[in-house]
């Protein structure tokens, strides 16, 4: 005889181990400060390598200007500019990569509990129609 | 007004039953649209631009998520763009980069407004992506929505500028990226049209969240009159030479989409509205309550005033059985010889009996 209430616990896990379920679990292995560390680390490396494209992008746009205006004054204010944006890029996105996977971190851990307790539901359930 | 709603009631059944297919359709020609626009307006390297190709393309990344299709729209931009030159190849390839490094990575779901935006531009309602993303989602939207722009400007700059950017030698090369970086960051259309897509969704998102009667209808119109008069303003300042005759449709395209939405996903009864005043400890509360509009879709009842009778459906094993025991049993009494009734005395008596039927007459 058919459990209602077994199959409806049973679709709803086997839902959720198939779908969000695979990167959950695979998020709650990490502390959440570990998670976070990591992205923000990430993170630093790519706005560096964006940063530096962008930098490129914009030197090759004003190469004729560059060149024409070439100065100390002017290399060493690009150049401090350079730097301030960097920092300020590198700063500002650390701190919404630093949000962003906090946030994700907890949501998934909600999740994967949520999920244990359903499993032992039907763990009970089990032992009880086994007695 | 209700037969629309009810009308929404029929659309969201219909969904409901067949929403897998008519994700799978949408996602079809989402990517068709895309490719074919790619290919009109960039489509320099022959191979890739035959409608074989894209068909194909289309059809294989139907059968992918999402993301596959933006993937696949961003290869063939840069194949086409290496047809051209590879100073095109060079400078779109770090735009998609930065484009990835700084967003996409984040929130890969918004990639789709990229992919939405060109879209728009082409068929010349770019205001159509920043209302109905306002209207549905976080202000984070407002660089995906951007980076769209972009990509779509730097299209319109090499389908123009090809012909002069053939030329393999180091000099030119150089001459090239610059002049490409240059042209697609000093484009001052491409910087008015950001404004007023990033201005017209601030003005949607902060008005529909009100809690004023129709914020949704407000927000709405209120996004693409603004949309139209900062690129009206846009144009008066720089002398851009922008068509108001398709700036006004745009402008009305998405106010249109703008209501179908607000059909469909915020549909509630202003005349019904009540507003309540309490406090606790801490607060004191002002709140407005207003109730969701809900139509039942009449259901279709068909009467039958000369119905045919159902066949009955006869079991053949259950007849032979019946017949071995006919043969077994011999003292079985063969019923009364059946009546031959003509074809118009059967007809009345049907009608009789459906007529007695249907006015409860004994």
């Amino acid at each position: 005889m058919l459990d209602e209430r077994k199959v409806r616990l049973m679709t709803s896990l086997a839902m959720y181990e198939q779908g969000q379920g695979k990167e959950d679990f695979k998020v709650s292995e990490y502390y959440r400060k570990d998670y976070t560390g990591m992205h923000i680390l990430f993170s630093i490396f790519w706005t560096t390598v964006g940063y530096a494209c962008i930098a490129g992008l914009v030197v090759l746009a004003g190469l004729k200007y560059f060149m024409e205006n070439m100065s100390v004054k002017l290399f060493v204010t690009i150049g401090i500019a350079a730097v301030v944006g960097y920092l300020a890029v590198v700063i500002i996105y650390a701190v919404i990569t630093s949000h962003i996977y906090n946030k994700k971190h907890k949501d998934a851990r909600q999740r994967v509990k949520r999920y244990n307790h359903n499993l032992t539901k039907l763990l009970k359930m089990y032992e009880k129609e086994n007695k | 007004m209700d037969s629309l709603f009810v009308l929404r009631e029929r659309f969201q059944e219909l969904y409901a039953r067949n929403s897998k297919i008519i994700d799978k359709a949408v996602q079809f020609v989402v990517a068709l649209t895309a490719f074919y626009l790619i290919n009109k307006n960039v489509g320099f390297m022959k191979l890739a631009s035959s409608p074989a190709v894209i068909l194909a393309l289309a059809v294989i990344c139907t059968f992918f998520p999402m993301l596959m299709t933006i993937i696949a729209a961003s290869v063939l931009i840069l194949a086409h763009m290496y047809a051209v030159s590879l100073a095109a190849l060079g400078v779109t390839a770090v735009i998609f980069l930065i484009m990835y490094i700084f967003y996409f990575r984040i929130t890969p779901k918004m990639a789709l407004v990229v992919l939405l935006t060109p879209m728009a531009f082409a068929f010349k309602i770019p205001c159509v992506i920043p209302i109905a993303y306002a209207l549905i989602s976080a202000p984070s939207a407002i660089v995906a929505v951007g980076c769209g722009a972009i990509v779509y400007y730097m299209m319109e700059y090499v389908k123009k500028a090809a012909a002069g950017m053939k030329g393999s030698d180091a000099a030119g090369l150089m001459g090239q990226v610059s002049a490409y970086a240059k042209t697609v960051f000093q484009n001052k259309e491409m910087w008015v049209a950001i404004a007023a897509c990033i201005i017209c969704f601030l003005v949607v998102y902060t008005v529909r969240r009100q809690s004023v009667n129709h914020a949704w209808k407000i927000a709405v119109i209120a996004g693409a009159v603004v949309n139209i008069i900062i690129i009206t303003a846009g144009d008066m300042y720089f002398g851009l030479n922008s068509q108001f005759g398709s700036l006004i449709i745009g402008g009305a395209a998405g106010i249109v989409v703008g209501l179908i939405m607000e059909l469909f996903l915020f549909s509630v009864d202003y005349s019904r509205s009540e507003r309540f005043e309490y406090e606790d400890d801490e607060y004191h509360y002002y709140v407005k309550a207003v109730p969701k509009l809900s139509v039942s879709t009449p259901e279709k009842t068909v009467k039958r005033i000369n119905g045919h009778r159902e066949t009955e459906i006869i079991d053949a094993a259950e007849v032979r059985k019946r017949s071995r025991k006919q043969g077994r049993n011999p003292q079985i009494k063969e019923g009364a010889p059946s009546r031959s009734h003509d074809m118009d005395e059967v007809e009345k008596m049907l009608l009789t009996q459906s007529l007695k039927q249907d006015l409860n007459l004994k």
